[in-house]
């Protein structure tokens, strides 16, 4: 059993950090992590939350990811529900490095970690 | 100024070497991340919002050219071209990747730098004027001091654990801006009555969520007792400092909940039960270290410089940075050049790695070679000849570096808040551009005089709101950015903690309040006042009333 617990409620995302580069990462319904949000797996449903937790244990064991946790998501918009997810998401308001987080994700496309990739 | 002895060069390669070997075990997964973090951390690598983040120790804010130089390569190389100097003088990278930090650490050593004692419950970076050893209201120049202050805390082992982090603050002169009451202990060099010079030492101040102001512990140490009496307050801490609870655990919590006299007998019965001679440094080690600070080689000069004064009386813009950023030397012919890292579209303390190059370039042609940072998130160059101002302010401006704003309300001490933070619980960022934005009118900045903003992004304080003269404190609201207001704060040697003035702004109606309550002062002031002597005299109340309307 995973020993990640959610206590919100309504539709769960999983999150995390990668390790060697440090980026926020999310999980996706591929079972791998994505630094776009957009990419991640959002669902309320109990087994699938219960395979999350399970691989956010495996993938941290496994040296690929760092501090994974659940988020609530917004029933309607599909977005974080806490105010800190969404910067966590978005990157700096401010952001005054070369390229910007979102320039550089955007030209680099979503960083995958894990899976067979 | 210092440079590494045999024994430094040693301590710092071998610490990098081993922390290399700690990254690639934790990448090869035979150590986990729990046992990983704290070694990260007392590497001074953060796991932030976004990324990782590398804080780089500088020591009483003190770097030569090559090293800022090294500086901006790292920020190039290694992240995304910025830095950002802290309210504690050291520089923060934000976006280092960890596979990278091994050899950033190495870049580091190689001109004298590392990132230990940065975080971790350890004695941390030692802090003080950055103005020293060029001002006339200087008892003695404190950096000779802070240097063996740090020679006997870094890796200091009796002192690696302690119940949480330590902070130590030096000044010399008899202005205080090296905020000493806001440390753990803070220290004053004094000359008692026999011309014999000592140190006030004062202990128990903090800012965090539980903002206290540090109380006279002894008022002559002497130079040999220094050490000696410094590790005897540890040890106390170290023994009685509360560990139970994270946020009960600084020393300052022991002082008040102890009373700062039963604080102080225990310390005497810790001295008196040391050996002195074992800890404290002897006289040829005192004089070894301060040649290292010996002044520089000063020229013989008028203190009026003809072509200096045409430039002032003929270049309004120049006159204007020179009459807000340059403060007075106490050799004639000199002058302290205060370099603004706060202009109005960037993060207060950012500066880019093309800048750190130009600053160390400008260091070299104006100052011999040497910066310093201040924790109020500027640089300084504090030996320039008068007579090289107006070129140094062509350089300024070319670099875009000549803002001329120190002191006024557009410089903010201003922490990363939450658009770089873990921690943060509102943005501070956007604040600081938004009040300069509001305030932009130098004519108007000037009218307003000195004035400290200082803004945190949530209670751990890092931004100093509690000793700003308006101190504003982000925190979240159901999910709004919401923000305190505090008065009267000082972080000098008229110290004292701000006053909330009532319930929180959101961010759309806090530049307004605070534009009313600059309008206010500005109608009450009497004479000289500053912001800070009008709301002494008049009090909270006018404040509350423009703020709030009437009760």
């Amino acid at each position: 059993m995973s020993t990640l617990k959610h206590k919100g409620k309504g539709p769960q995302a999983l999150t995390a950090n990668g390790l060697r580069k440090g980026p926020v990462v999310y999980l996706t319904p591929d079972y791998v992590w994505s630094t776009d949000y957009a990419d991640a797996l959002i669902t309320e449903d109990a087994a699938a939350i219960e395979k999350m937790g399970e691989t956010g244990d495996r993938d941290e064991d496994a040296n690929l990811i760092v501090g994974p946790y659940f988020i609530d998501v917004e029933a309607d918009s599909g977005l974080p529900a806490r105010y800190r997810e969404k910067f966590r998401m978005n990157g700096p308001s401010f952001d005054p490095g070369q390229p910007t987080h979102i320039d550089h994700n955007k030209a680099r496309g979503a960083l995958i970690i894990g899976g067979e990739k | 100024m210092y440079r590494y002895d045999e024994f430094d060069h040693q301590f710092v390669r071998a610490r990098t070497a081993q922390f290399r070997n700690q990254v690639e075990r934790r990448l090869a997964g035979t150590i986990t991340e729990d046992q990983f973090k704290p070694l990260r951390l007392m590497n001074g690598l953060y796991l932030q919002l976004h990324a990782y983040m590398l804080r780089v120790a500088i020591p009483y804010g003190t770097l030569s050219s090559k090293q800022m130089r090294q500086l901006g390569m790292i920020a190039d190389k290694y992240d995304r071209g910025y830095g950002h100097f802290t309210t504690r003088q050291n520089i923060q990278f934000n976006w280092p990747e960890l596979t990278a930090v091994p050899d950033i650490l190495d870049d580091l050593a190689d001109v004298e730098m590392h990132a230990i004692q940065t975080s971790g419950n350890c004695i941390r970076n030692v802090t003080s004027d950055p103005w020293s050893g060029s001002t006339a209201d200087e008892i003695e120049d404190p950096r000779p001091t802070c240097e063996i202050l740090r020679q006997w805390s870094s890796l200091h082992p009796e002192f690696t654990f302690l119940p949480r982090k330590f902070k130590i603050a030096v000044n010399g002169a008899t202005e205080d801006r090296a905020a000493i009451r806001a440390h753990d202990i803070g220290i004053q060099i004094v000359r008692n009555d026999e011309g014999e010079v000592g140190y006030h030492v004062l202990v128990g101040g903090g800012l965090g969520r539980t903002p206290i102001m540090a109380q006279s512990l002894n008022p002559f140490v002497t130079r040999e007792q220094l050490l000696p009496y410094l590790e005897a307050c540890m040890r106390v801490y170290n023994r009685y400092g509360r560990r139970d609870n994270k946020y009960k655990a600084r020393i300052k919590i022991l002082v008040q909940e102890e009373g700062i006299d039963k604080f102080r007998s225990e310390v005497e019965k810790e001295y008196a039960a040391l050996t002195p001679a074992d800890i404290a440094v002897d006289q040829e080690e005192i004089d070894r270290i301060t040649a290292y600070f010996s002044p520089p080689e000063y020229e013989d000069l008028s203190d009026v410089d003809t072509d200096y004064q045409r430039a002032l009386e003929t270049n309004a813009e120049f006159k204007s940075w020179n009459d807000n950023n340059v403060a007075a030397h106490k050799i004639a012919g000199y002058a302290i050049a205060n370099i603004s890292l706060k202009p109005i579209d960037g993060a207060p303390g950012d500066i880019t790695g093309e800048q750190m190059r130009s600053v160390a370039d400008m260091a070299d042609s104006f100052s011999f070679g040497e910066i310093r940072a201040t924790h109020e998130q500027n640089l300084v160059l504090a030996n320039v000849k008068k007579a090289d101002l107006f070129a140094l302010w062509m350089r300024l401006k070319e670099a875009k570096l000549a803002d001329d704003n120190i002191g006024l309300i557009s410089d903010i001490i201003c922490c990363p808040g939450m658009d770089y933070c873990a921690l943060a619980t509102a943005r501070s960022i956007p604040i600081a551009q938004q009040i300069y934005e509001r305030f932009k009118d130098p004519a108007r900045q000037k009218a307003i005089g000195e004035m400290k903003i200082k803004i945190s992004g949530c209670i751990n304080a890092c931004g100093h709101h509690h000793v700003g003269h308006i101190g504003i404190l982000g925190l979240e609201k159901a999910g709004v950015e919401n923000y305190q207001v505090k008065l009267g704060g000082d972080a000098t040697e008229t110290a004292a903690v701000g006053a909330v003035t009532g319930k929180g702004f959101e961010a759309d109606e806090l530049i307004d309040a605070i534009e009313r309550m600059v309008d206010l002062y500005l109608d009450k002031k009497e004479g000289e006042e500053r912001f800070l002597d009008t709301y002494r005299r008049i009090g909270m109340d006018p404040f509350k009333e423009v703020l709030y309307g009437a009760a």
